[in-house]
Order: structure tokens, then sequence, then C-alpha cells
């Protein structure tokens, strides 16, 4: 018997290394895996920036009010509020009975404490834009006040906010990360360690991190909402597409983001095609002039670059249909107007006023970031360039030096993107073309316009939704006549799930989902 | 060693300080003031001269601590200790598998000199060589996890995760051993020493085993010692294909975000791992050539 040990050991190890990859132990039963391309960053609200840390965070916490799948503001931990004084005071009630995670009740001072979080003077906070507009938030953040004017606590159940003057998505900019609510005791005692340990009132709570690896959500049966169905979520990160398809299609994911060049393998696939969805994303693609400078801050050379490129080909042929084209900033969803009419694909037309303003021959240089589709799509609009008369040269640079030089204005042309914080119109005019914003705060393109700016602000303040519509309307239609972008299209998202996933929804902006509908 | 790992932080602090990109722009997302900028800038001290970052640096290290990664906020050493046992593993297990190949694949070359096996082994480590890691570990992947469904395509755990990273990882050290023993066996089979044990009546096994194949360790072990050095620097491809947690993948996100702490932190321990294997060598070749014990004992 002796010697056979050493076989039996071996037939052992092999027994290990050789099982199937597919094994129950690979999965947790009850448990929905999803797929992270990157680690969160921070599961901190305060801190979220991206979106990866941004959908986590919306299952392990709670705002006074959240979107629901149309987009409309429903009350979350507020149960009912009122608006008084034309829009500069928000009174919210809150629910009763609903804690966090550890126990203790939320209170009106809890909202106190997050929202004066954000704002501190001593923070890093990148996130100030979403609650500055309360009145007394710029002397808090100075230091010159111990607590923000503007918001009052009544009684436990009554928080009211007093606004600087009246801002009409403020509803909306309150259902972002930045808002949540956090418990005081939790982050003193946890210190920087609470992004990676986070104390909520969420449906789910987090049960482990293993950075770089995994992050895995229990379901919270404390909850005060709806309960999740699933026990719950895994979250797997997998830095490489391909990886992720190998995955998913083992069975180990249950939901991917389909990859553009897997998108028409899934699409002609028979088993696959029928368990995709498609969601039309608040987005807009485009491609910024820097209108600071020559040759751009001409609006009718920009009009010529813009009749020069075939956006309508490019969108059908390379980009595969993926969206929908876009006629100006604002995405499709959003506009309850007439959209402006876009610029007619006329390379003749081009040529001529490129010739005309004397620019045949010059030299334009056209920043992208390291993304091998952008570069492609780069590719294409530097042929269109070369038939106008224009030598377009491309720099490619990875995406912190890119942002830094789109940011300071070293780009003549560049290609970005720009996806909705929260659902309203104003999201898509005031950060990215009031002359307040350049550079860093997303009007990258330097674009300036007095009555773009008065128009855009007039509807920041102007609480009447047909109103503020019409202010839009104008400010849009002036953005377009002006065209300091070339507005491309609004990208449509794919996934693809498992067969044995039920009620499965992709969502517009990813605060909406909290994880509670999905089943087995 | 400290004058060394010094130099070292000199250069990566000035070289990663000379790249184009501000890790600040990544830290405050797509909509920020510059007030918030410029306040993030004084808290990371990156509103100070170079001079006195690096003297800030230097006054951490020389307090044992290698900072905070900007992003997350983390002890960048205590991540370190996470990711670097798993580097290990993963740089272990792919010269388990490179050296007993390699040496087998390259003495079966030298032995069956010019003939079928020969040439195949020779193709076979010029494919070795020349295939990117990339497409190496994503055909294998392919292979072994999609279709076979053998092994698990990526995470990061026990035995069955390791394989198919370090199968990937080990074949270009693989082909290389298989041509640095192929080459070598066929230097020191035809020197006299080798004649002699022939004439005086020594096996062809004994002669491979005890003569000829010590006599290859030599090479094979600088070889052995470059490729660990390197692997346990990191295998940025292969982490990040198979979704590893290791080092290389830490130093690449760190790179990308401009993690100043995390680069610092990686090329440190990087270049302390380095320096410690070419240690571990000089000690195996003493142990393996008696010349060179003979030349130390003289000093």
């Amino acid at each position: 018997m002796k010697s056979f040990r050493p076989f039996f050991y071996v037939a052992v190890l092999l027994a290990a290394v050789v099982a199937p990859a597919c094994s129950p132990g690979s999965r947790s039963a009850g448990y929905i895996v999803y797929r992270l391309n990157a680690d969160p960053t921070t599961l901190d609200p305060a801190y979220i920036v991206d979106v990866t840390g941004g959908s986590i965070a919306a299952k392990l916490f709670n705002g006074l009010v959240r979107l629901d799948k149309e987009l409309h503001v429903i009350p979350d931990i507020a149960g009912s509020w009122e608006i008084r004084d034309g829009g500069r005071t928000y009174v919210f009630h809150l629910k009763k009975h609903i804690s966090f995670s550890n126990g203790r009740a939320v209170t009106a001072a809890d909202f106190r404490y997050s929202f004066e979080r954000v704002l501190s003077p001593e923070g890093r906070c990148p996130n100030t834009w979403v609650l500055d507009k309360i009145a007394g938030s710029d002397e808090f953040r100075q230091g010159s006040a111990g607590h923000v004017d503007g918001i009052g606590v009544t009684d436990p159940q009554t928080l009211v906010l007093r606004l600087k003057e009246p801002f009409a998505p403020f509803l909306q900019l309150l259902t972002m990360t930045a808002a949540y609510v956090v418990p005081e005791e939790e982050v003193k005692r946890r210190g920087p360690d609470f992004s990676s340990s986070p104390v909520g009132t969420g449906p789910f709570t987090l049960q482990e991190w293993r950075h770089n690896t995994e992050v895995v959500l229990k379901r919270n049966t404390a909850y005060f909402g709806d309960k999740a169905h699933v026990k719950g979520i895994r979250y797997r990160i997998i830095p490489e597409d391909l990886t992720a398809v190998t995955e998913f299609e083992l069975g180990n994911i249950d939901v991917i983001s389909v990859p553009a060049y897997e998108y028409s393998r899934y699409r002609m696939s028979g088993a696959w095609k029928n368990l995709m969805a498609s969601l039309h994303g608040l987005n807009t693609y485009y491609l910024g002039f820097n209108c600071s400078r020559p040759p751009f801050d001409d609006p009718e050379v920009r009009r010529a670059v813009a009749r020069a490129i075939d956006r309508e080909k490019i969108l059908r042929t390379f980009y595969e249909g993926r969206g929908r084209l876009a006629s100006g900033p604002v995405p499709d969803l959003l506009r309850s107007w007439a959209a402006p009419v876009a610029s007619p694909y006329d390379p003749a037309g081009a040529r001529r006023t490129i010739e005309k303003k004397g620019l045949s021959g010059r030299v334009v240089h056209f920043y992208v970031n390291a993304d091998p589709e952008v570069v492609d799509i780069a590719e294409i609009i530097q042929s269109y360039l070369k038939a106008a008369g224009l030598r377009v040269k491309i720099r490619q640079l990875e995406w912190s030096a890119y942002k830094m030089a789109v940011n300071s204005g070293e780009a003549d042309i560049f290609w970005l993107s720009w996806w909705a914080d929260y659902p309203d119109p104003e999201n898509f005019l005031f950060p990215l073309f009031h002359s307040s914003n350049h550079g860093a705060s997303g009007n990258r393109s330097r674009y300036t316009n007095p009555e773009v700016d008065r128009l855009i602000v007039e509807g920041q303040k102007t609480v009447d939704v047909r109103e503020r519509n019409s202010l839009y309307r104008e400010a849009e239609y002036r953005i377009v006549n002006d065209m300091p972008w070339v507005f491309f299209w609004h990208k449509t998202d794919f996934t693809v799930r498992q067969p044995t996933l039920k009620h499965y929804l992709i969502y517009p902006i990813y605060s909406i989902d909290k994880g509670t509908e999905v089943s087995f | 060693m400290p004058p060394l790992l010094l130099g070292i932080t000199l250069i990566t602090f000035s070289l990663t300080k000379a790249l184009p990109g501000d890790p600040v722009y990544s830290m405050v997302g797509e909509r920020s003031n510059p007030e918030i900028i410029e306040k993030i800038r004084r808290q990371i001290g990156s509103d100070k001269d170079i001079l006195s970052q690096y003297a800030g640096y230097l006054t951490l290290l020389a307090k044992g601590e290698l900072g905070r990664s900007y992003f997350t906020n983390r002890r960048v050493a205590e991540d370190l200790l996470i990711k670097a046992p798993q580097t290990f593993r993963l740089a272990c297990m792919a010269m388990a598998i490179a050296v007993p190949c390699g040496l087998l694949l390259g003495l079966a070359a030298a032995l069956s000199r010019r003939r079928a096996v020969d040439r195949a082994i020779s193709a076979l480590s010029i494919c070795g060589l020349s295939l990117p890691v990339f497409w190496s570990g994503l055909i294998l992947m392919f292979v072994l996890s999609l279709k076979m469904k053998l092994l698990p395509p990526s995470g990061t755990g026990g035995l069955r995760y390791l394989l198919l990273p370090a199968m990937t990882l080990s074949l270009p050290a693989l082909a290389t051993l298989a041509r640095v023993t192929r080459v070598s066996v066929l230097d020191i089979r035809d020197m006299p020493f080798i004649r002699t044990a022939r004439a005086k009546g020594l096996g062809d096994m004994k002669i491979v085993v005890v003569h000829i194949l010590r006599n290859v360790l030599i090479p094979v072990v600088t070889v052995i010692g470059l490729d660990f050095g390197s692997y346990l620097s990191g295998a940025v491809l292969t982490e990040t294909i198979f979704g590893w947690d290791g080092i290389g993948r830490f130093a690449m996100e760190g790179i990308i975000k401009r993690d100043y702490p995390v680069i610092m932190g990686c090329i440190l321990i990087s270049t302390i791992s380095f320096v410690l294997i070419n240690m571990i060598v000089d000690v195996v070749y003493q142990y393996l050539d008696p010349r060179m014990r003979r030349l130390g004992n003289d000093r």
C-alpha cells in the first residue's frame, strides 16, 4: 500500500488541477454575477466619480429621492416633499423606521452631516457641485461658517433645504451618489477605510471586497423598500473584454455588456440574440473644436467641417448602427421640443468654404485617447477632412495625458462623449456650453456665447416646465448654429444575459438600478 | 543595495513626473472646478516643486512607508503585501513549468541533432519566443477553458486558476531555455572531458546526467535568474488577460492613472526582487561551478 501513496497524491493533485472550470463551487447559489472592467476606486458615495463605483453605491445607499425607470423623481428616504418660495425652498418629510445597516435609525440630521461632509472645507470631495446650490454652501466651503446655513433640521423627520436661487433640476441632482446619506459614527470610526467598508441604508450590504478580484454584496433583509430577490450580487473584476466574454459563455457571469467587436456575432447567434437587450443611452458623442483660437474660432469653418463628414454613413457602417444620429447636444430622450436640423453632408460646400477661408492644406491637430475604436473613428474623420482640404494630424494619448491636453486647450479638435449625471437637458447644456465652465468643468470646447449663457441660466431658474423647455430649445438651437461640436450620435447600450436570469433590465442612469428586481 | 535603491527612486521619480498627464484630472471626474483641483493638488503635494516632492517621498521611505494611493487612499505597502505573494506564486509556477520542460526539450533536441525531433523542437521554441503573450494567452484560454472546459479563464485563486496564466507566462522562458540548453549541450558534448568520460567506459545516461547537465546548468541558471526576476516585477499582460491580482496589473493601473505612490512602490519592490534574485543566482553559480568557489576562496 505504501508504494501507492505517491501515485495517490499525484492523482489528488491532478484532480484538483483539472476539475471542471464551471464546478458549482465557483458560483454561490442565489448570487447574481456581474462583470466590472476595473476595481471601483471608492465606495464612499461622497467621492465617487466613476460609473463602476456609482452602480455599486446605488445598491448600498439611498438618498432623499431617486429615479424610476421612466426617469421620474420618486420618493426614497423622503416619503414626500414640498417646494416653496418659487423653487427656493424644499421641505422633505422623511419616512419613519428607516435604519442604516448598523441598526441606527436615519434622521434629518444624518442628511445635514452627509451634505456638509461633501461640502467640507477640509475634504477633497470632487462632487461639491451637486450641493453647492444650497444657500450658505460657499461660506461653509471657505471655512467662514460652522454649518451650511441653507440646511435646516426642523425635527428628526423633517429636512429643509434653502437654495441660493431657484434651481429647477435640484431634485434630479439629489438622486446622485454625492447626496446619499451616510452614518456619521461609522465614517468617524472607520476613517479613510470607510471607502472600502461602507455602511448605508440600501437593499444590499457589503459582504466582501477583494480588491481587483471581486466585490460581493449580500441582501439587506432589513431594507425598508422592496427587498432583493437574489441573495446577493457578486461583481467580478475582469479587465479584458475577451476574458469576460469567455467567462460569460462558460456561464460564470450572468450578464455582460456586449463589446463592440462581439456585437455582430451575438446579434447573429441563434443562442444569444434573443437574450440581448438594448437601451438608448443618455449620452452624446462628439467631435469638439477648440473655439478659443484659429482656425476653429470661426463658426463658418466649424460648420464646414461638420458638412465635410458623413456621420450617418459612419454610424451605419463602422458603428454598425449602435446609436442614433445626434442633431444637437441634448439626447433625444430628454428633448421635448423639435430637434434642430442637422448639418447635411455636403463635401463640395465644405471644401469651398475651407478654400474661401484660405485654410487649404492647413494642419489641424486631432487629439484622441488610446481606445482603438476611437482611433479608428479618428482615421475615418481624418480622411473626410483631407477631402475637404485640411491636413489632420492625429495625436494619440493615454487617458490622463489626453484629458490634461484637452482641458488645457492644447488640441485643435478632439473626440469625447458626455453621459448624463441626471436626466435633465440642463446637464447637457450648462456644464458643456456655459462660459464659466471652460476646461475641466466640462466646456472643453471653450465655447462662449453670452446669449446662450443667459438662456441656460434663465432655464435653471425657471420652475415652469414649458417656459424652461422653450429657453433650453432656444439655447440648443443657438449652440447647433454656432457648432462648437460636430454632434455625432447617442450611443445605444447592448447587454446579453444568461437564459436563467429573469427581470433583468438595463437603465439609462446607473443609480436607477437598486438590484431588487432581477431574479433567477 | 541602499545606493541602488536611492538611484532607482531618483530615476523613477524624475521619469514619472516628466510624463504628460495629471492624476488630479482623473480624480475629479468630468465636472470639477479649479478650486477643487487646486485643493487636491495641495493635499497630495503635487503643487510643490519636484525637489520638495522627492524629499518628501524620501522622508516617507525613511519612515518605512510607501504612501497612500491617490485614488483609493489605501496604503500602497498593504496592497503590495497582498499582490506580491500572488506575483511570486505565478512566477514560481511559470518557472516550474518552464525549467523542466525547457531542459528536457533542449536536451532532446541536442541529443537528436539535425534530425526531425531537433528541427521540430527548434521550430517550436522559435514560436514560443515569437508569439506575443496576449495572443498565446487568449489561444490557451480558448482551447483549455472555452472548448475543453478544463481550467477557469480568469481570477486569482488556487492551482486551477494559476495554471493558465503560468502556462502562458512560461512559454517564452521555456523556449529560451530549450534553445540555451541545446546549444550548451552541443558545446559540452564535444569537449575533451566528455571524451575522457566515454573512454573511461561511463554509460550515456551517466555522462548526460552527471557531466553534461551539470555544466549546462550554469547558462541555464543565468536565464532562469533573468526571467524569474522579470516575472517578479509583474507580468502586466498575463495578469491583465487572466485577471490575476499581481504587481504587474497594479503597476499598470498606477501608470494609467498617474498614481505616483503606486508606481514608485511597484518599482521599488521590483528592483529589490531583481537584485535579490541576482544575488541568489551568484550563490548558485558558486555551488555549480567549483572554479568560482576557488576564486572566492583565493580572494
